[in-house]
């Protein structure tokens, strides 16, 4: 989009990163100098976090977990979405399935892992699996939500002047929805992140979980913190990633003028009858 | 001017009513809202429907468009019944805000219902800037709706019914939120695009001064449930000036005579006198809490005299 400079989208950047750094200072002061066995100096932590990567196995256990939690995130997405869309759009479809989809969301996914171990085993397949099944429900529900609150006029609009039900759904009801969606995403994620780490503890030879948890067990103290600053490091990575796709695809809703000013149902009596 | 690349030529066919009623809600809950409304539109013509707020103005123009099917009774297009929208007819809703998109661009707003109709993008395109030309925002394709004002967004909505390109335009309070003087400046419009392009138009309004100001033909409606209360030609020629016309006789005396009906017919259905109108019962004419629901389909063609003596000639019913 022409009107998204470059500028505007580094100044959002800046925004999400000044607090970060300033923790890694904090911590970089913290512990320096530190003697403590289980507290070493960040600087050692992050020493040991290149080495890692350039000469240990790290990148291979990164690329790893990488892969799947894009895998599974996208995978409920597509998913997420496209379901969204056609029970968002169906008033039956949306009514019949809510109660079941509360009932899917409350189930915490981590509950499946032995489940899944158990019947799919332990390979890539079985994490995305996980990954996704557990991203997939507030993707889901954030579609069918955004698609039900598309305002009616929206809808009136597109049925008077016949737009057929393939561009309605993609110029109507998709972008209508797509705000709700990207915090759909966004909390996805986070779950995504989460499974994504207790899918490589239980039962995987490689991925970030299984790296920080066979150091954790053999007390290298060093490789346990850097991979879990990875990890933090890959989950924000990945939701300033997001942010950028959402700042790019979603430029008309967040330019638009505030809130106030957005249509709300109109009482019978006319509006400007108020002096 | 614009060119026309329309189906039909002119105006279309004639759009006719016929004894239609509209009935919300089930059992307990169930509200007539017109009863037995009859109502012809020749090809060509400019008629505006005006009637008290609440009295299913927007329902009956829902119901033109093919939006909403009537309870009973018929609507034809040239013959046709009119089951859904029809290519012939484009509409312009009175939220402005919520029927033009807010992801797409102006150009791309006014162009899309050609996009559903198959047209190619650069046709397309050529069209919109056309249309958006012809309502006076030639400048403004590249922008969002948002970015304009709210007269501004409402001409875009208009460039739109004319890139549709269909022989009637139907509009819904098309000017009901809009400061006075866009008003005015969109009444002149759309006289000209309509003595321009020779479409039919069905105006919906609450503003009398608004429907004698446009149309050929003015229909009152009012009464609990609505109907038909008059029909009235208005004959003030084919060139009108907002300051000379509105200060013709000829147009006080129409106005005058509209607001008599709808005052009379209001009164009517409240199952009282003229004389107890109010401030309070124009403000929320509440249609499901009047118990007698009384004079139903009754054009209210009776004496019109002594009612509205108090009338302190405001320009619209309440």
């Amino acid at each position: 989009m022409s009107t998204r400079s470059p500028a505007a989208l580094w100044q959002s950047l800046l925004k999400q990163l000044w607090l970060p750094v300033l923790c890694v200072a904090v911590l970089l002061l913290a512990t320096a100098g530190s003697t403590s066995f289980y507290f070493p100096p960040a600087t050692d932590v992050l020493a040991t976090l290149w080495r890692e990567l350039l000469h240990g196995g790290l990148v291979g256990d990164l690329l790893f977990s990488l892969r799947n939690i894009a895998l599974g995130l996208a995978l409920a997405t597509v998913v997420g979405v496209g379901a969204g869309l056609v029970i968002g759009e169906i008033d039956l479809l949306r009514q019949a399935t809510g109660p079941l989809l509360d009932f899917a969301r409350a189930t915490p996914t981590v509950a499946f892992v032995p489940v899944i171990i158990l019947t799919l085993g332990i390979g890539s397949g079985p994490k995305i699996f996980l990954i996704a099944l557990g991203s997939l429900w507030p993707i889901l529900l954030n579609t069918i939500s955004g698609v039900h609150g598309i305002n009616p006029a929206v809808h009136e609009t597109a049925r008077g002047y016949r737009i057929p039900w393939r561009l309605r759904l993609s110029k109507v009801v998709l972008p209508g929805a797509l705000p709700q969606i990207f915090a759909g995403i966004r909390v996805a994620l986070s779950i995504a992140v989460v499974l994504m780490v207790v899918s490589e503890i239980y039962g995987s030879p490689v991925g970030l979980g299984n790296f920080i948890l066979q150091s954790g067990s053999g007390f290298a103290v060093p490789e346990t913190w850097a991979g879990t600053v990875l990890i933090g490091i890959l989950g924000y990575g990945l939701s300033v990633l997001l942010l950028a796709a959402e700042y790019l695809l979603l430029g008309w809703y967040h330019q638009r003028p505030p809130r106030a000013r957005r249509p709300m149902s109109r009482p019978l009596s006319r509006s400007e009858a108020k002096t | 001017m614009m060119q026309r690349h329309m189906k039909t030529g002119g105006g279309g066919s004639s759009l006719v009513v016929e004894d239609v009623c509209k009935t919300f809600g089930h059992g307990a809950d169930e509200h007539r809202v017109i009863e037995g409304l009859s109502l012809r539109v020749d090809p060509g013509e400019f008629v505006c429907v005006v009637g008290p707020s609440g009295a299913g103005k927007t329902t009956l123009l829902r119901c033109l468009s093919g939006l909403i099917r009537p309870t009973t009774g018929t609507i034809r297009y040239g013959g046709e019944l009119l089951t859904r929208p029809h290519a012939d007819i484009a509409v312009v809703f009175q939220d402005y805000r919520g029927s033009l998109l807010p992801w797409m661009r102006v150009r791309d707003n006014v162009a899309f219902p050609l996009e559903g109709m198959g047209v190619k993008r650069a046709e397309r395109n050529r069209r919109a800037e056309e249309c958006l030309g012809a309502v006076g925002l030639a400048d403004v394709g590249d922008k969002y709706p948002w970015q304009l004002s709210g007269g501004m967004q409402q001409r875009v909505a208009i460039a739109r019914g004319l890139a549709y390109e269909a022989p009637v335009l139907l509009m819904d309070e098309p000017f009901g939120s809009v400061d006075a003087q866009s008003r005015f400046d969109l009444e002149d419009l759309t006289l000209s695009l309509r003595a321009s392009l020779g479409i039919t138009v069905v105006l919906v309004t609450h503003d009398i001064d608004e429907a004698v100001y446009l149309g050929d033909r003015v229909v009152v409606i009012g009464g609990r449930p609505t109907t038909v209360v008059d029909n009235l030609v208005v004959d003030l020629g084919a060139d009108r000036d907002q300051i000379t016309t509105r200060a013709d006789h000829r147009f006080t005396d129409l106005r005058t005579r509209v607001l008599t009906m709808i005052r009379e017919a209001q009164a009517q259905a409240q199952g009282e006198g003229p004389t107890v109108r109010s401030e309070s019962t124009s403000e929320e004419p509440a249609p499901d809490r009047s118990p007698g629901d009384a004079m139903g389909g009754a054009t209210g063609g009776t004496g019109r005299g002594d009612g509205p003596a108090r009338e302190k000639t405001g320009r619209a019913v309440r």
